[in-house]
C-alpha cells in the first residue's frame, strides 16, 4: 500500500514543480514589461500635462464661456461608463478591483435613475458584465497591453459620439491608476464634460491668469477641444492600466511561484516520510518472516 | 535675454524640444507666427506644416490638427511655446511610398462612394481624412527635398 502514497506524491510533486516553472516565468515576463509600460506614461505625460494646463487656461481665460461646457446638467438621463481591463486574468487583484468598482458605479447610476450604456476595454471587463445580464454596448479587445493612440482614438470616437449627438449628458471611466510600483487605485473619472484639472499651484498656467488670448474664443476652441481632451485621458488610463496590469501580474506571480515552491516542500517532506515508512514495514517484515523461519525449525 | 523654447509633443512622445527663434503655424483664423516675448495664447493648429527656425536651420514638423500654448517659460525672459498633435511627424520621417499609396487609397475610396449617400457619409469622411493626411505628408515630404 505504500509503495502507491509514494508515487501519487510523486506525480503531484512533478505537477506542482510544473506550475512553479509558467508561474515563474509568467513572473519575469511581466517583469521585463514594467519598465516599458512605465517608459510610455512619461513618454505620454507632456501632451497630457499641455492638454490640462490648455483646459485650465480656457476655463481661467472665459469662466462664463467655459461653464457653458463644463457645467452637468441637473437630471443627467443617459451617462455612458467606459471600464478599463485587462485581456488576460492570473494578474492578481487586477480585474476583479477594477470590475466591482465599475458594477458598484452602474448600479449607482441605475439606482438615481440614470440610464447607463456600458463600454469596456479589454476582455475581461466585457465577459464579467456579460455574466451579470448588462448589456455591454461596445468592446475593445487586444490591444490593452500595448496601446497605440490609434486604438485610443477608435475607443474614444465611440464615446464622443452620443455625447456630441446629446444622447448621453456624463462619460464615466474607471480604470486601474498607477500610483507608484507598490501602490495602484482604482479610480473613476469624468471624461465629459470636461473637469477643471487640478494641478499643482505653482504650475506656471496659474501665473498668467487673465491675460492669455484665445483663438478661437474659449468656447469654441473648448468644443473642439473636448474629444481630444477625451483620448488624452483615455490613452493615459489605458497607458497607466497596462502598467498596473504588469505590476499586478508579476506581484501574483512571484507569489504563487512562491507558494509552490512552499508546497513543494511539504509535498516532498511527506513523500520522503512515506517512503521511509514503507522502507521499515518492509523489514520488518523480512526481519518478522526470518525470525518466524528460524523459530519453526 | 528673450529666448524661445518650442516644444513638438504627440500623446505617444515628445517629438522634439529645444530652443528656436520663431515658431510658424496655421490656426483656423489663419498664419501665425511666434516669436520670443509673444504674449501668452491659446489656440489649435488645422492640418498644415509647422515649422520652427533655429540657428541650425528650419526644421518641418507635418502636423495633423492640434493646439498650440504660448506662455512664460520657467527662465526669466524664456517663452515656451508648446504644440500637442495628436498625429505628427518630423517631415525628414515621412515615409513618402506610405503616403503615396494611402493617397491612391483614399482617392479611389472617394471616387467609389457620393456624399450625399447616408450610409456612405461616416467612410466618406473617414477617406476624405485619410487622403488630407497622405496630402499633407506628401507635401512635408516634398518640402524637404
Amino acid at each position: 500500500m505504500a509503495g502507491g502514497q509514494e508515487r501519487v506524491l510523486r506525480r503531484r510533486i512533478k505537477s506542482v514543480q510544473s506550475t512553479r516553472k509558467i508561474t515563474k516565468a509568467m513572473e519575469l515576463i511581466a517583469a521585463a514589461q514594467i519598465p516599458r509600460s512605465l517608459a510610455r506614461i512619461i513618454a505620454n505625460r507632456p501632451y497630457r500635462l499641455g492638454m490640462q494646463r490648455i483646459i485650465l487656461e480656457a476655463t481661467l481665460g472665459d469662466p462664463a464661456g467655459a461653464a457653458k461646457l463644463l457645467a452637468l446638467p441637473e437630471k443627467v438621463d443617459t451617462a455612458l461608463v467606459l471600464v478599463i481591463t485587462g485581456d488576460r486574468g492570473l494578474s492578481g487583484p487586477y480585474n476583479n478591483a477594477t470590475l466591482r468598482a465599475g458594477e458598484r458605479l452602474v448600479v449607482k447610476l441605475q439606482r438615481e435613475g440614470t440610464q447607463v450604456r456600458l463600454f469596456c476595454v479589454g476582455k475581461k471587463a466585457a465577459a464579467y458584465f456579460r455574466f451579470r445580464g448588462l448589456e455591454v454596448e461596445e468592446s475593445f479587445v487586444g490591444f490593452v497591453d500595448r496601446p497605440t493612440f490609434a486604438d485610443v482614438q477608435l475607443v474614444a470616437s465611440h464615446l464622443a459620439a452620443p455625447y456630441l449627438d446629446g444622447e448621453a449628458q456624463q462619460i464615466l471611466m474607471v480604470s486601474m491608476r498607477y500610483l507608484s510600483a507598490g501602490s495602484q487605485a482604482v479610480d473613476v473619472q469624468q471624461l465629459l464634460p470636461l473637469v477643471i484639472p487640478e494641478l499643482p499651484v505653482n504650475d506656471q498656467s496659474t501665473k498668467l491668469k487673465g491675460y492669455t488670448e484665445f483663438e478661437p474664443e474659449v468656447e469654441k476652441l473648448l468644443y473642439f477641444l473636448a474629444p481630444r481632451a477625451l483620448e488624452s485621458e483615455i490613452y493615459s488610463a489605458l497607458l497607466e492600466g497596462a502598467a498596473s496590469f504588469h505590476t499586478s501580474q508579476q506581484r501574483a506571480m512571484a507569489a504563487a511561484t512562491d507558494n509552490a515552491d512552499d508546497l513543494g516542500q511539504t509535498l516532498t517532506r511527506v513523500m520522503n516520510r512515506a517512503r521511509q515508512d514503507s522502507i521499515t514495514t518492509e523489514i520488518m517484515e523480512i526481519v518478522g518472516g526470518a525470525e518466524a523461519l528460524r523459530s519453526g525449525k | 535675454m528673450a529666448t524661445l523654447t518650442v516644444e513638438i509633443v504627440s500623446p505617444e512622445k515628445a517629438l522634439w524640444a529645444g530652443e528656436a527663434s520663431a515658431l510658424i503655424a496655421r490656426s483656423s483664423e489663419g498664419n501665425f507666427t511666434i516669436l520670443p516675448q509673444h504674449t501668452p495664447t491659446v489656440g489649435d493648429i488645422v492640418s498644415s506644416i509647422v515649422r520652427v527656425e533655429t540657428t541650425e536651420g528650419e526644421i518641418a514638423f507635418a502636423v495633423h490638427t492640434g493646439y498650440f500654448q504660448v506662455g512664460p517659460g520657467s527662465e526669466d525672459g524664456e517663452t515656451l511655446a508648446t504644440v500637442l498633435a495628436g498625429i505628427a511627424e518630423r517631415t525628414t520621417e515621412i515615409d513618402v511610398a506610405r503616403a503615396q499609396v494611402a493617397k491612391e487609397a483614399a482617392e479611389a475610396q472617394l471616387a467609389g462612394s457620393s456624399k450625399g449617400d447616408q450610409d456612405d457619409s461616416v467612410i466618406y469622411l473617414i477617406a476624405l481624412a485619410a487622403l488630407e493626411r497622405a496630402e499633407l505628408r506628401l507635401r512635408a515630404a516634398g518640402l524637404q527635398n
